[in-house]
C-alpha cells in the first residue's frame, strides 16, 4: 500500500504537468478555436529559460520565475502572430500544418543554440524561504520539495485562473469569446487583443510548468513532442476547451502512468496514453466531460 | 403499398433535450409531387435529412419502394434511387461543372473500379458517353457554356440549376429538393416551378420538396404535409391545408384569431 | 504532349546520371527518389483525399523493416521484400484509416500523429525483435536473377540508384493512374465536401481507406528499397521528423497536384547540399519554409504556376 501511494503521489506530480500544459492548450482551442501543436514548445522554453535564469543568471527564484514567464509571454505572443493571425478564415488543416511547422522550427533551434545535452535547472531549495520548510515526507510518501511544488503551483495557478475567468472583465470576454467571436466583438469585446492574451495566458502556464519540471526531470530541445501529444490526450479525454475537464483528466493521466509504469512496464507508460486517446477520438469524441469554456 | 416511392412510419429524432421531428409519418406516391412546409424551426430540415440517410432515426422506420432504408447511410440510399438538393447549395468546388455532374454517374456505371484505374476502354468508354450526357443535361438547362468552368463562375440561380442536373443524372426516382426556390428572383421561380413538372412529367421522378415559399408549393405539389415544432399538423391538398387553421395558427400565432374577433 | 516530352527527357537524363556525375551525386538523386515516391504517395491521401496525415515516416519505417527482418529471418531477396513491405505498411494504413473514417481536422492529426509515435515506441523498444535502437543490418542481397538468368549484381551504389528509379517510375505511374480514374475523383469529392460525397453515392468509406492504403503501400515500397540500399535500418530514421519532413514538401510544392509534391521534393531533399556547412539545420529550414508555404501561398510552388497561367 506504501508503495501504490509513492506512485500515486509521483502521478500527481506529473499530472500537475500535464494539467498546466493542457489547461492552455484546452483554452486557445475552446477561445480561438486554434489546434496549437506547437504548444509542447512553450513548455520546452519555459524550461530552457528556467535553466538559463537560476543556472546562469543566478537569479533567486521569484525573479527566475518573473523571466520564465515573460520568456513564454513573448513566444506566445510570436506564436498568435504566425499562427493565428493570418489563419483566422482558413481552413482547419492550414493552422494544423502551420502550427507544426513552428514546432519544427523552435525545436531545431533550441537545438542548434542550445545543443542536444539534456539539461536541468539547480533549484537550492535551502534558499527558497517558503519552500525549504515544506515537508519531504508525507506518511509513507516521500516527495523532495521541487515535487511538491508542481502540484501547489498548479493548484495556485488553475484556482488564480478561475477567478480571472469567472470575475473579471478580461475573463468575461474570453469567455465570450469561446461561445461567439462575432458577438463578442459586437459586444465591444477587443477580439484581437483577447487572442493575444489567450496565447500569452497557455504559453505562461506551460512555461511554469516546463521550468518546474526542468528541476526534477531533464530539459531537451524535443522534449516538447511528448508533453504536447500528452497534452494533445488529457484535452481531448477532458473536452476540447473545458478547464476543469482538463484539469481532472490531467491528473488522471499522470497518475494512470505512474502505475502502469510500476506495475506493469515502463515502455508501456507512454504508449497508454495514446492508447487511450485513440478510444476516446473513437468512442467518445467530446471527452469524458464533453467541451465548454463558458462553464468554468 | 407498392403504389409509394417512399413512407415515413412514425420517425421521430432528438438532440439532447431538443426533439426535432417526433412521430411523424408521410407518404410519396409515385409520380406524386408532395410538399413539406412549417414554420421555421418546425423539423423540416431535420426530417430531409432523416429521408436522406444524413441523419439516423431514434425510432421508426423507412420504406423506399417498398423495402425498408432505415438502416442504410445515405451513399447506399443514392444508389437506390434518391436524389437530394441542399438547402445550402453544395457542389464540388475543384470538379469543373461537367465534372459535378459526372460523380453523380458513378454510381450508376458497371465497369469496375479496376478498370477505370487501369484506364481500360470498358471504363474510359462509360466516362465518355457519361460526360456526353452530361454536356446534353446541361444543355437542357441552358448551361452548356459552363461545361469545363469552375462552379464558381456560375451564379447562385445557375448553381442551383446544376444541382438539378446533378440529381438527374443519377437517375433518381425520388428527388428531395431541399428549399431550391431560395434567394432566386421572381422570374426563376417560375423556371424553377416549371422545371421540376416537367421532372415529373418527362423524366418519371417523384417529389419531395421542402419550401417555404408559398406559390411554389400552391402550383406544383399534389399533397402538402405540414409540420410545426416537429409533430405533422395537418395534410392535405394545397388548397385545404393554406385555410386549415391550424395551419395558420402555426404560422401566425394565436392572436389573429382574438383580434378577428374583436 | 510537351509534358510527355519533359517527363520521357528526365527520365532519359536521369537513367544516364550515373555516368555523368559523381558517385555521391548519384546517392543524393536516389534519395531525391526516394522522397518523391514519399511526397507522392501522402498527396493521395492528403493532397487529394484531404485526410492529413503526419505518419508517413511510421509507413517507411514499416516498410524498411519488413525488409530488414525477412531478409534476416527468412533470407529473402529484395524483389520478395518489395510487395511484402507494400503489403505490410498498407494493412497498417488500413489500420490507420479505419479511426479516420470518423475523425476530421485536427483530431484526425493527432491520431495519425499518435499512430506515428507508437510505431516508433514499438520499433525502438521492441529490441528482441526490431534490434531497437540500435537497428538492424542487412546483408549484400547477391546478383538480380530473372529466370534463373543472373541479370546485374545487385550491390553497387548506380544498380541501387537504377532500381530506385524504376520503381519511382512504377510508383508515380500507379499514383497517375489512381488519381485519374474514378478513385481519385471520388477522393477530391470526398475532400471537398463528404456530405455531398456520399448523398451522390460515392462510398466515402471505401475512398479514404483505399488513399490510406495506397500512400501507406507506396511508402512501404520505398522503405523496403531505402533498407537495402542503406543495408540497415535503424528507428531514428523513421520518426515525426520524416513526416514533418514529407508534409513539408507536399505543402511547400502544392496539395491535390500531381507535379507539387514531386518539386516539393525534389526542392527540399536538394536544399541541404546548397545549403554546405548550413545542411544541419535543414529541419529549421524546412519548418520554417512550410510555416511561410501554409501562410503565404497555401497553394504550394504548383499552384502559384498554376494562378500565373491563369491570369496571363
Amino acid at each position: 500500500m506504501d508503495l501504490f501511494l509513492q506512485y500515486f503521489a509521483n502521478g500527481i506530480v506529473t499530472g500537475s504537468t500535464y494539467v498546466l500544459v493542457a489547461v492552455g492548450l484546452t483554452l486557445i482551442f475552446g477561445i480561438l478555436g486554434v489546434v496549437n501543436f506547437a504548444h509542447g514548445e512553450f513548455y520546452m522554453i519555459g524550461g530552457y529559460a528556467g535553466v538559463f535564469s537560476v543556472s546562469v543568471l543566478h537569479l533567486p527564484i521569484l525573479p527566475a520565475i518573473g523571466l520564465v514567464l515573460a520568456a513564454a509571454a513573448v513566444v506566445g505572443l510570436v506564436a498568435e502572430v504566425i499562427l493565428y493571425r493570418p489563419m483566422k478564415n482558413r481552413d482547419a488543416t492550414s493552422s494544423i500544418i502551420s502550427s507544426f511547422g513552428l514546432a519544427v522550427v523552435f525545436q531545431n533551434a533550441a537545438l542548434a543554440v542550445m545543443g542536444s545535452q539534456p539539461q536541468r535547472l539547480d533549484l537550492d531549495v535551502s534558499r527558497i524561504p517558503v519552500l525549504s520548510h515544506l515537508p519531504t515526507e508525507f506518511g509513507p510518501v516521500f516527495l523532495p520539495q521541487q515535487r511538491t511544488l508542481l502540484p501547489v503551483a498548479m493548484v495556485l495557478l488553475i484556482a488564480l485562473l478561475y477567478l480571472v475567468l469567472r470575475y473579471t472583465w478580461t475573463g468575461l470576454s474570453l469567455r465570450a469569446m469561446a461561445q461567439n467571436t462575432t458577438m463578442a466583438r459586437l459586444c465591444g469585446v477587443r477580439v484581437e487583443r483577447v487572442a493575444v492574451v489567450t496565447f500569452m495566458v497557455g504559453a505562461a502556464l506551460a512555461g511554469i510548468a516546463g521550468m518546474l519540471m526542468s528541476s526534477i526531470f531533464f530539459v531537451y530541445p524535443i522534449v516538447g513532442n511528448m508533453i504536447a501529444l500528452k497534452a494533445f490526450t488529457v484535452v481531448i479525454l477532458g473536452g476540447m476547451g473545458n478547464v476543469a475537464g482538463a484539469a481532472v483528466a490531467g491528473l488522471l493521466l499522470g497518475v494512470t502512468e505512474s502505475l502502469t509504469s510500476a506495475y506493469i512496464s515502463n515502455a508501456a507508460r507512454d504508449i497508454v496514453g495514446f492508447v487511450f486517446v485513440i478510444l476516446v477520438l473513437l468512442f467518445r469524441p467530446q471527452g469524458l466531460f464533453g467541451r465548454s469554456v463558458d462553464r468554468s | 403499398m407498392s403504389a409509394s416511392i417512399l413512407e415515413a412510419k412514425g420517425i421521430s429524432r432528438r438532440f439532447g433535450g431538443v426533439v426535432a421531428v417526433a412521430e411523424v409519418s408521410l407518404s410519396v406516391g409515385k409520380g406524386q409531387i408532395v410538399g413539406l412546409i412549417g414554420p421555421n424551426g418546425s423539423g423540416k430540415s431535420t426530417m430531409v435529412n432523416l429521408v436522406t440517410g444524413e441523419l439516423a432515426p431514434d425510432s421508426g422506420s423507412f420504406l423506399f419502394n417498398g423495402s425498408d432504408i432505415t438502416a442504410e447511410p445515405s451513399y447506399r440510399r443514392a444508389r437506390l434511387g434518391m436524389a437530394r438538393s441542399f438547402q445550402l447549395l453544395r457542389l464540388f468546388h475543384s470538379l469543373s461543372v461537367e465534372e459535378n455532374l459526372l460523380l453523380a454517374n458513378y454510381m450508376r456505371m458497371s465497369s469496375s473500379l479496376a478498370a477505370s484505374i487501369l484506364g481500360r476502354r470498358s471504363a474510359t468508354g462509360e466516362e465518355f458517353r457519361a460526360r456526353q450526357r452530361a454536356r446534353e443535361l446541361l444543355a437542357w438547362f441552358d448551361l452548356q457554356a459552363f461545361a469545363d468552368r469552375p462552379v464558381s463562375a456560375l451564379s447562385i440561380g445557375q448553381q442551383r440549376m446544376v444541382e438539378i442536373a446533378r440529381g438527374l443524372m443519377s437517375e433518381p426516382a425520388l428527388f428531395v429538393l431541399d428549399e431550391p426556390a431560395a434567394g432566386l428572383s421572381p422570374p426563376n421561380v417560375d423556371r424553377l416551378i416549371q422545371l421540376v413538372r416537367r421532372l415529373r412529367d418527362e423524366f418519371g421522378i417523384s417529389i419531395l420538396l421542402v419550401e417555404h415559399v408559398m406559390r411554389v408549393v400552391q402550383d406544383l405539389c399534389d399533397h402538402v404535409v405540414v409540420l410545426d415544432s416537429g409533430r405533422k399538423i395537418a395534410e392535405g391538398t394545397p388548397d385545404t391545408v393554406v385555410k386549415d387553421s391550424v395551419v395558420v395558427e402555426a404560422y401566425i400565432g394565436t392572436g389573429w384569431r382574438r383580434r378577428a374577433k374583436a | 504532349m510537351k509534358s510527355l516530352l519533359v517527363s520521357l527527357g528526365t527520365t532519359v537524363l536521369l537513367v544516364l546520371a550515373p555516368f555523368l556525375v559523381g558517385g555521391y551525386e548519384t546517392n543524393v538523386l536516389m534519395i531525391i527518389l526516394f522522397f518523391v515516391i514519399l511526397a507522392v504517395g501522402l498527396d493521395l491521401v492528403s493532397g487529394y483525399c484531404g485526410q492529413f496525415s503526419f505518419a508517413t515516416g511510421s509507413f517507411y519505417g514499416l516498410g524498411a523493416y519488413t525488409a530488414a527482418i525477412m531478409s534476416r529471418d527468412l533470407g529473402t531477396s529484395i524483389w520478395i521484400h518489395l510487395p511484402a513491405g507494400a503489403l505490410v505498411a498498407g494493412l497498417f494504413g488500413l489500420l490507420l484509416g479505419m479511426p479516420a473514417l470518423r475523425l476530421k481536422g485536427h483530431f484526425l492529426a493527432i491520431v495519425t500523429i499518435a499512430f506515428q509515435t507508437i510505431v516508433y515506441l514499438v520499433i525502438s523498444q521492441w529490441t528482441s525483435f526490431t534490434g531497437g535502437q540500435v537497428g538492424l543490418t542487412l546483408s549484400n542481397p547477391g546478383p538480380v536473377r530473372l529466370f534463373g538468368m543472373t541479370l546485374f549484381e545487385l550491390g553497387s551504389l548506380r544498380s541501387y540508384y537504377w532500381l530506385t528509379l524504376a520503381m519511382t517510375v512504377i510508383c508515380l505511374t500507379v499514383a497517375w493512374r489512381l488519381v485519374h480514374s474514378r478513385l481519385g475523383r471520388e477522393w477530391i469529392a470526398i475532400r471537398d465536401d463528404e456530405t455531398l460525397a456520399a448523398a451522390v453515392g460515392i462510398n466515402t468509406t471505401r475512398g479514404k481507406l483505399t488513399a490510406f492504403i495506397a500512400s501507406a503501400a507506396l511508402a512501404g515500397v520505398a522503405g523496403v528499397i531505402t533498407a537495402h540500399a542503406l543495408r540497415g535500418v535503424t528507428p531514428n530514421d523513421f520518426m515525426i521528423w520524416t513526416s514533418a519532413t514529407v508534409v513539408a514538401m507536399v505543402v511547400i510544392g502544392g496539395r491535390g497536384t500531381f507535379i507539387g509534391p514531386i518539386i516539393g521534393a525534389v526542392l527540399l531533399a536538394t536544399l541541404p547540399e546548397l545549403l554546405g556547412r548550413f545542411a544541419e539545420y535543414k529541419l529549421l529550414i524546412y519548418g520554417m519554409l512550410l510555416v511561410i508555404a501554409v501562410t503565404l501561398f497555401p497553394d504550394g510552388l504548383a499552384g502559384l504556376w498554376q494562378a500565373r497561367r491563369v491570369t496571363r
